[in-house]
C-alpha cells in the first residue's frame, strides 16, 4: 500500500494527482501550457507569494501538469512530496545545493554514474563543497569519511554501470547515527522494484527520462522528500531550521516539518536556478508512468532471459547482473529487489575493445546510444562514452573495463533481441579471430 | 515561538510574524496526534492580515515538551494556562476534531477568554473505535495509517494537494507517528461534556463540516451545531481533514466569522 492513500501502487501510477476537472471533464491529465496564472485580486496574489495559501504563480516554480507528476511520483516512492526538474542531473544538483553550502562535505559511493561523479568531484568543488568517495557498502570506509561538516551520504540503489546494489538499510543506519540524511539515486530501480524510503533513505532522486518515462521522448528529473528525517534534531541544517531571510524569516522545519526539504527547494532552488520541467515533458512522462509496472515486469523478464542466454555464448567473456553470485552484492539484490534487480546488465565480449566495437556496430535492432530505460533495447560502450571523462583509475574504481558492453534490456520479443545479439557476436568473433 | 506553560517549553506557531498581544488573536488547536502544521494554510493569512496567531503544539506533541495530557478536561485547562502564558486577553478559538473538544472544555472553564469559537470537522463527542485505540497503543504509525485513510476524503486519496507536489496523507502520517496518538484517542473517546459546554457557551460559534467526513460524520456535527446554536457550513467533496484538504474554503469561513466580529472583513 502507498503511504499516501489506500490505493495500491498500480492504481497510483494511473490516477494519483489528478481527478477529472473543469468544464470538459478531461480524463487524461491536461497539459497546462502556460507560463503564469491570473490572480483573482492583488490580495490573492500577495497571499500566494507569501505562502499563505497553496497554488501556482509562475511555471518556473510550479505548474499544474508538473504537479500531477510530482504528486504521483511522491506517492509511488512513499514520500511526503516531490519536485520535478528539467533533468536528472538538475535534480541531483538541486539536492546537493539545498543541503550543502560552501565549506560543507558529502560522502558518496564510488560506483556511480560518470556525470554525477564529475558533478561531485569537480563542479560543486568550485562552489566550496568537498566530496569524499568510498567503495559502496564499505561501512568502515563510510564511517571514517564522515566529518563534522558532512551534510549527506549519497549512493545509487543500483550502481551505474557496475550494477552494485547499495545496502540502503546499512548505509542509512550509519548516516543516521551521525545525524546525516541518505540520498539515493534510484533511477535504475524505479519504485516498482525498490522503494529506498522503505529501507531507510531520506531523499530519493530519479532521472525520470529513463524507465519512469520509458519511451525515450522526454528529459526530466525528480527529487522525493521521504519526510522522515528530523532536520532539527540533526543540528547540521540551519538552512532548514533557522530563519530564511528571502521569505520573511520563515523556518522551513517549524512551518512544514515532513515536507521542509521540498518546500525549501521550491522556494529557493526552483526560484533561483530555474531548472523546471516543461509541462509537455511532464505529460509525456505521465504517459510512461501509467504503464511502468507492466513494462518493468517485461524489462526484468527479458533481462534475465537474455542473461541466461549470454552466459552460454562463446563470444561472451564475462557477465554481470546484480542477482548473479559473481556480483558482490547479490545477497542484497535478493533482499531489496524481490521482483528483480532491474533490466541493466553488462558483459565482456571477445576481442576486447575492438571486439566490443564490432559487436555494437553489427547490431540492427538494438540502439547504440547514451541513454537507458527506453522500452527499446539500448547498448553502449561506457569506456568510450559516458565514463570517458574519468581517469583510468577512476574508471576501475567505478567498475568499468575497456571491454564492457552495457545493455539496457528492452521489452521487445526476447527471441528478436537474442537474434540481434547473435549477429553482433559473429562480428566480434571475426575481429577476435583476425587478431 | 516558544513560551513556558506550567514549567514546560511549549511551541506555538505564530503564522510567520511575531506575536503581538495588542492585535485580535486567533488560536488554532490541532486534532489527535497532529500539530500546528495542520493550520499552515490558515495561520499565515491571519498573521499577515491584522491578527495575531497562536497555534500551539499540545504538551508532548511535535515541538512542545512535557507529557501528553490524558483527558479533554486537562487539555481545556491547559489551553487556559497557555492563553495566560501568551499574554493574550481573549481569543477567537478554532479547533479541528479533538481540538474543538479542547475548545469546548476551555469554554466551560474560562469563558471570559473567548471571543468566538469555531469547530472544524468535529462534533460534541468523538467516539473512537476500540480497535483503533488498541492499534495506537501498539504503534502510533500503524494507527495513523488507519486514521488517515479514513480521515482524508476522496480527492486526497487520489493524491490531490492544495500545495503543489505534496502528499498530505504521507505528511500527516509522519507527524502522527511521532506523537502521542493513543493518549489523544482515549481522551476523545472518554469525553462526555459536549452538551454541557453547548449550554454554557454564549460567544458566537460556527461549525465547518465536511460532507464526506467518515471520522466525525456530518450527522453528528449537525446535531451538535443545533445544540450549540452555531452557524453551519457544509463543505462538499472533502473529508475530516478540512484545514488541509480544503484550506481555502476553511480559511474563507474563518475570515467571514472572525472578520465580522472584528469588523475587518
Amino acid at each position: 500500500m502507498s503511504r499516501s492513500s489506500y490505493l495500491k501502487p498500480d492504481t497510483v501510477a494511473l490516477h494519483t494527482g489528478y481527478v477529472p476537472e473543469g468544464e470538459y471533464g478531461s480524463r487524461a491529465v491536461p497539459v497546462y501550457q502556460t507560463t503564469s496564472y491570473v490572480f483573482e485580486s492583488v490580495s490573492e496574489g500577495s497571499s500566494l507569494f507569501n505562502v499563505e495559501q497553496g497554488g501556482h504563480i509562475y511555471s518556473r516554480i510550479s505548474n499544474p501538469t508538473v504537479a500531477v507528476l510530482e504528486q504521483r511520483i511522491a506517492a509511488l516512492e512513499g514520500g511526503s512530496g516531490a519536485i520535478c526538474t528539467a533533468s536528472g542531473m538538475s535534480a541531483l544538483f538541486m539536492t546537493f545545493i539545498t543541503l550543502c553550502s560552501a565549506g560543507d562535505h558529502i560522502v558518496s559511493a564510488t560506483q556511480i554514474y560518470g556525470s554525477t561523479a564529475t558533478l561531485l568531484k569537480h563542479t560543486i568543488k568550485r562552489l566550496g563543497i568537498d566530496c569524499s568517495f568510498v567503495p559502496v557498502n564499505d561501512k568502515q570506509a563510510l564511517r571514517d569519511a564522515i566529518r563534522d561538516n558532512t551534510k549527506m551520504v549519497f549512493c545509487e540503489s543500483i550502481g551505474n554501470p557496475g550494477l552494485e546494489i547499495s545496502d540502503i538499510p546499512g548505509i542509512s543506519a550509519i548516516a543516521h547515527e551521525f545525524g546525516i540524511p541518505l540520498v539515493v539515486d534510484a533511477t535504475f530501480a524505479t519504485p516498482c522494484l525498490c522503494r529506498p524510503i522503505d529501507h531507510g533513505a531520506d531523499v530519493v532522486v530519479h532521472s525520470v527520462t529513463k524507465w519512469m518515462g520509458g519511451h525515450g521522448v522526454a528529459i526530466g528529473g525528480v527529487v522525493v522528500d521521504g519526510g522522515r528525517f528530523d532536520w532539527q534534531q540533526s543540528g547540521r541544517f540551519p538552512e532548514l531550521t533557522e530563519p530564511y531571510a528571502p521569505f520573511h524569516g520563515i523556518r522551513f522545519w517549524e512551518e512544514f516539518g515532513p515536507s521542509a526539504l521540498v518546500m525549501k527547494m521550491r522556494a529557493e532552488s526552483m526560484r533561483d536556478l530555474g531548472a523546471s520541467m516543461s509541462p509537455q515533458n511532464a505529460f509525456l512522462i505521465l504517459q510512461g508512468i501509467e504503464t511502468l509496472s507492466l513494462r518493468m515486469k517485461q524489462h526484468v523478464s527479458n533481462a534475465k532471459a537474455l542473461l541466461g542466454w549470454l552466459q552460454q555464448q562463446d563470444a561472451v567473456t564475462w557477465t554481470n547482473y546484480p542477482e548473479l553470485e559473481s556480483n558482490t552484492s547479490h545477497r542484497l539484490a535478493a533482499t531489496l529487489f524481490p521482483h528483480g534487480a532491474g533490466s541493466m546488465l553488462c558483459f565482456g565480449v571477445t576481442g576486447g575493445r575492438k571486439g566490443g566495437a564490432a559487436f555494437i556496430d553489427a547490431l540492427e535492432l538494438s540502439s547504440n546510444l547514451a541513454n537507458v530505460g527506453d522500452a527499446r533495447t539500448l547498448v553502449l560502450h561506457p569506456a568510450s562514452t559516458t565514463h570517458s571523462r574519468l581517469t583510468v583509475e577512476d574508471m576501475q574504481a567505478a567498475g568499468i573495463s575497456p571491454d564492457m558492453i552495457r545493455v539496457s534490456v528492452g521489452i521487445e520479443d526476447i527471441d528478436d533481441i537474442r537474434a540481434d545479439f547473435a549477429r553482433g557476436f559473429k562480428a566480434a568473433q571475426r575481429v577476435a579471430g583476425a587478431a | 515561538m516558544y513560551l513556558e506553560v506550567r514549567g514546560e517549553k511549549t511551541y506555538a506557531a505564530t503564522g510567520g510574524r511575531d506575536f503581538d498581544k495588542s492585535l485580535p488573536t486567533v488560536m488554532f488547536v490541532h486534532g489527535s496526534g497532529l500539530d500546528h502544521r495542520s493550520w499552515a494554510l490558515q495561520t499565515r493569512w491571519f498573521a499577515y492580515n491584522g491578527y495575531s496567531v497562536l497555534a500551539p503544539d499540545l504538551p508532548g506533541h511535535s515541538l512542545s515538551g512535557g507529557e501528553a495530557l490524558n483527558s479533554i478536561e486537562e487539555m481545556g485547562a491547559w489551553l487556559a494556562d497557555f492563553i495566560d502564558a501568551s499574554g493574550a486577553d481573549k481569543v477567537h478559538a478554532v479547533g479541528h476534531s479533538q481540538g474543538f473538544l479542547d475548545v469546548l472544555e476551555l469554554a466551560l472553564r474560562a469563558p471570559q477568554k473567548l471571543k468566538s469559537i469555531t469547530g472544524i470537522g468535529t462534533a460534541g463527542a468523538i467516539p473512537v473505535n476500540p480497535a483503533l485505540i488498541e492499534a495506537a497503543q501498539k504503534s502510533a504509525g500503524a494507527a495513523a495509517e488507519m486514521l488517515l485513510m479514513w480521515g482524508f476524503g476522496p480527492d486526497a486519496q487520489y493524491g490531490i494537494s492544495a500545495v503543489p507536489g505534496m502528499q498530505p496523507i504521507a505528511i500527516g502520517r509522519e507527524i502522527m507517528a511521532r506523537n502521542p496518538l493513543h493518549a489523544d484517542l482515549v481522551a476523545c473517546a472518554e469525553y462526555k461534556n459536549g452538551s454541557a459546554a453547548a449550554k454554557a457557551i454564549e460567544v458566537p460559534s460556527q461549525m465547518i463540516l465536511a460532507r464526506k467526513d467518515r471520522l466525525t460524520p456530518l450527522k453528528a456535527g449537525l446535531a451538535f451545531a443545533e445544540e450549540l446554536g452555531a452557524r453551519v457550513t457544509i463543505i462538499e467533496r472533502y473529508g475530516h481533514m478540512l484545514p488541509i484538504e480544503a484550506p481555502r474554503q476553511t480559511l474563507q469561513k474563518l475570515r467571514e466569522l472572525i472578520g465580522s466580529l472584528e469588523n475587518t472583513d
